[in-house]
């Protein structure tokens, strides 16, 4: 990776790129940017559909063991890690390759660089999910969560994302606008903290395993920051961009959201022994991991304060732009996962939700409340200027919407619930293990209901962005609303701008 | 903003440190640990992994039982894993070191089995849960692992040795018995071998404990 | 064990070079100044302050 930056520093031009070069109109950089982000996100959104399929037959398997029990590559383990793999690398992780390349080239104001680079690491991506995935199944998973990957595969992954880095570094070095807005601290941070933190781990724990508890404390430290250096920073960075781009104010203070930048950068990664608190490690691992937990609030509450404020006097209009009632609701649920996660942290909570379902509810809501719907929310703006063609149909992504709204709500808050009761019950030695099994029994059934909403959820989407996608090779219709501007309007119906 | 960049300074640099503090330090402290020898019994633990054992926490990681089960016991005071006889002392970092993969766990769809070698002992209890927990504990939610097992005929020998004994709903057709496969034999020899009790300076088993 | 040892001192060691390049870059291309014109980064002249860019829901016709 060093070689390569050294061989491509050559052959650029030194960052005098910024003052001669022209700044792109913004449907010349959409255009440019087409089949590779589509790439990303068509092959995302496969995964997704997989994902979803191996959620519902994991939540049924819980509370109904019988079901599909004869098959061996199908049992519980199998299914639910096939699930978090596939959902979380194969879905979410492309889906954030696709809007930090648009958004990169957005605001560097360039059309984008390098295609064929982006093009190559889409096809080793999803060979590395695929052999992955299908390795998991057949039992090769290492049995170490958010790394369950086996070793012949995981290499794979780890190629493409140097790749996507290096793209991101030569975006950046060809960029035609000067100055930084904070979602592109926030991206090109991501990317080059994930291949590293990756790395290691697979040294770490796959290739050169360190010996004893030391693998829980890599472990812990690896996939708390999949969270926390990958997914959290490609995510605000979407609000960021989003949020002041579709209500056409910026953002409320530049200074604010800076100092949320730093601070995440500096307590986030110190938060992963809080996975093991009451664990066989030292306790002032521990404690560190609890304080800097607790300094998450500064980060936090600084994006929710900005965030707020940006968007107060403007909620109205959620109501016209499917982009920001899911980026909106996504913001919202990043500050309530945050504040979950702090007092979850906790030693007097952790004594009653460790170990229960209530982590569970508490991962979802950052992964999918959070994390998924802002996804959601970068795509419905990205893909129509990207394919140059109109939404066909807003009765879908209305059923969309609320599918998931209403879907990820019905999880989230009863399995927290159930979970706080779940380990309450666990701490008093006179119940039954069994009988607190039981009791989980219902509430296992309602979430089973929750993700059958997220599947219809998910269908509609699906079915909207294919049949845009065929649209595509239709020549373009004005239709009577439309949200493309005139420039891109042009280029659509392939005339000059 | 003058004092702008050397805030980012001090934050630049702090950034890196977390990777030292949570995986360097404790790969220096944790990494030198080694087996203890008790003066009173000569007693070693934790004791090395016999064969068959060894092949067993293969098959635990392959099965993937780390996503419902736990390896860790929380200390006195803390929860209520000692009142529920899931050890005599919490865990430690001692115990974990012949493990190739440490399986702690962050999930109890099931009990914890830190101990279960001396919580069940009996080979026979824990095929019968393999092969279908309702068996051994109605209600669970523990998926059957019928494929750990071969149904077949009875031979003209009579029924093996290590057929398991099932009665009722459970049980395999008329004239057939149930076997455990190798793997089988492997993953409860295991699970038998999980015994995390043994008196260490750092986690003392306390003396009414110990006479039980 | 060799392999472990060169990976972690290595990292302990590049980390922080890169981060202190990165901050160096940062102040000597002035990025830590004229912070409020950075807020108006996503705008231009075809998308400027003051204009929604997504009505596509809730009969809203342009």
């Amino acid at each position: 990776m060093i070689q390569q930056s050294q061989t491509l520093r050559a052959l650029l031009p030194g960052d005098a790129g910024a003052e001669g070069a022209q700044k792109t109109a913004l449907a010349e950089i959409d255009a440019s940017c087409r089949v590779p982000v589509l790439f990303f996100f068509i092959s995302g959104l496969a995964w997704l559909l997989a994902g979803t399929v191996l959620a519902l037959v994991a939540s049924i398997k819980l509370h109904t063991p019988g079901f599909l029990a004869g098959w061996e590559w199908l049992t519980f383990s199998n299914v639910r890690t096939a699930h978090l793999n596939t959902v979380i690398y194969g879905f979410a992780s492309q889906i954030s390759v696709g809007v930090s390349i648009w958004l990169m080239c957005r605001l560097c104001r360039i059309p984008l660089p390098a295609p064929g680079l982006v093009t190559v690491a889409n096809l080793f991506y999803n060979l590395g999910v695929t052999v992955g995935v299908g390795g998991i199944l057949l039992g090769d998973s290492t049995a170490i969560e958010w790394l369950e990957m086996p070793r012949y595969a995981t290499p794979i992954l780890f190629f493409s994302y140097a790749l996507i880095a290096v793209w991101t570094i030569v975006t950046f070095r060809l960029r035609a606008e000067r100055h930084l807005y904070v979602s592109q601290w926030y991206l090109l941070a991501a990317v080059l903290w994930f291949p590293w933190l990756y790395g290691t781990a697979q040294v770490m724990l796959l290739i050169e395993p360190v010996r004893g508890v030391v693998q829980a404390a890599v472990n812990w430290w690896f996939a708390h920051n999949v969270l926390g250096l990958w997914f959290t920073p490609i995510g605000l960075a979407s609000i960021y961009y989003f949020i002041p781009k579709v209500i056409g104010r910026p953002i409320h203070s530049y200074y604010l959201s800076v100092l949320g930048f730093w601070s995440l950068a500096l307590f986030y990664n110190w938060n992963g022994m809080h996975h093991l608190v009451g664990g066989p490690l030292p306790a002032w691992m521990i404690t560190i991991s609890i304080v800097a937990s607790v300094m998450m609030l500064i980060p936090v509450i600084t994006v929710a304060i900005n965030h707020h404020f940006t968007m107060v006097g403007h909620f109205g209009k959620m109501r016209h732009s499917p982009t920001l009632r899911f980026i909106v609701f996504g913001a919202f649920s990043y500050t309530l996962a945050s504040l979950q996660g702090v007092a979850s942290a906790l030693r007097s909570v952790s004594e009653v939700t460790h170990f229960t379902h209530h982590t569970v509810a508490h991962a979802h809501l950052g992964m999918y409340a959070f994390f998924t719907m802002v996804m959601f929310g970068a795509m419905y703006y990205i893909l129509p200027r990207i394919t140059q063609r109109e939404w066909p149909s807003n009765g879908l992504i209305s059923l969309h919407f609320w599918g998931v709204a209403l879907g990820i709500i019905l999880y989230v808050v009863p399995m927290s619930l159930m979970g706080f009761i779940q380990g309450t019950k666990l701490n008093d030695p006179t119940i039954r293990f069994l009988d607190v099994v039981q009791f989980t029994l219902p509430w296992l059934k309602l979430r089973t209901l929750a993700g059958l909403l997220l599947a219809a959820g998910h269908a509609a989407f699906v079915v909207n962005v294919g049949w845009l996608l065929v649209r595509m090779f239709e020549p373009y219709r004005k239709p009577v609303v439309r949200i493309l501007t005139g420039e891109a309007e042009t280029l659509a119906a392939g005339k000059q701008p | 903003m003058s004092y702008g960049p050397l805030l980012f300074l001090g934050i630049l640099l702090t950034l890196a440190s977390s990777w030292v503090g949570l995986v360097l330090m404790p790969h220096r402290q944790l990494g030198a640990l080694g087996q203890h020898t008790d003066a009173d019994t000569a007693a070693v633990h934790p004791s090395a992994r016999a064969g068959d054992a060894q092949q067993g926490a293969d098959h635990y990681r392959s099965l993937g039982c780390v996503y419902c089960h736990t390896q860790q016991v929380r200390p006195e005071g803390y929860g209520s894993d000692l009142e529920r006889g899931w050890g005599r002392r919490r865990t430690v970092s001692r115990d974990y070191i012949h493990d190739k993969t440490v399986m702690l766990g962050t999930m109890r769809t099931g009990p914890d089995l830190s101990n279960i070698g001396e919580r069940q002992s009996d080979a026979a209890w824990h095929y019968r849960h393999l092969y279908n927990p309702q068996i051994t504990s109605p209600g669970s939610i523990m998926p059957p692992h019928a494929f750990l097992f071969e149904t077949r005929a009875i031979g003209a020998a009579g029924r093996s040795t290590n057929a398991l004994v099932i009665e009722g709903a459970f049980a395999p057709p008329a004239g057939h018995e149930v076997v455990p496969t190798r793997r089988a034999e492997q993953l409860v020899a295991y699970l038998r071998s999980l015994k995390s009790s043994g008196d260490l300076p750092e986690a003392p088993v306390k003396k009414e404990e110990a006479a039980k | 064990m060799p392999v472990i040892a060169f990976i972690l001192l290595g990292s302990v060691v590049l980390l922080p070079v890169v981060a202190l390049w990165a901050l160096r870059w940062a102040a000597a291309a002035g990025q830590f100044r004229c912070p409020d014109k950075a807020a108006l980064l996503p705008f231009d002249e075809s998308e400027p302050v003051g204009v929604e860019t997504d009505c596509i829901l809730g009969g809203n016709r342009r």
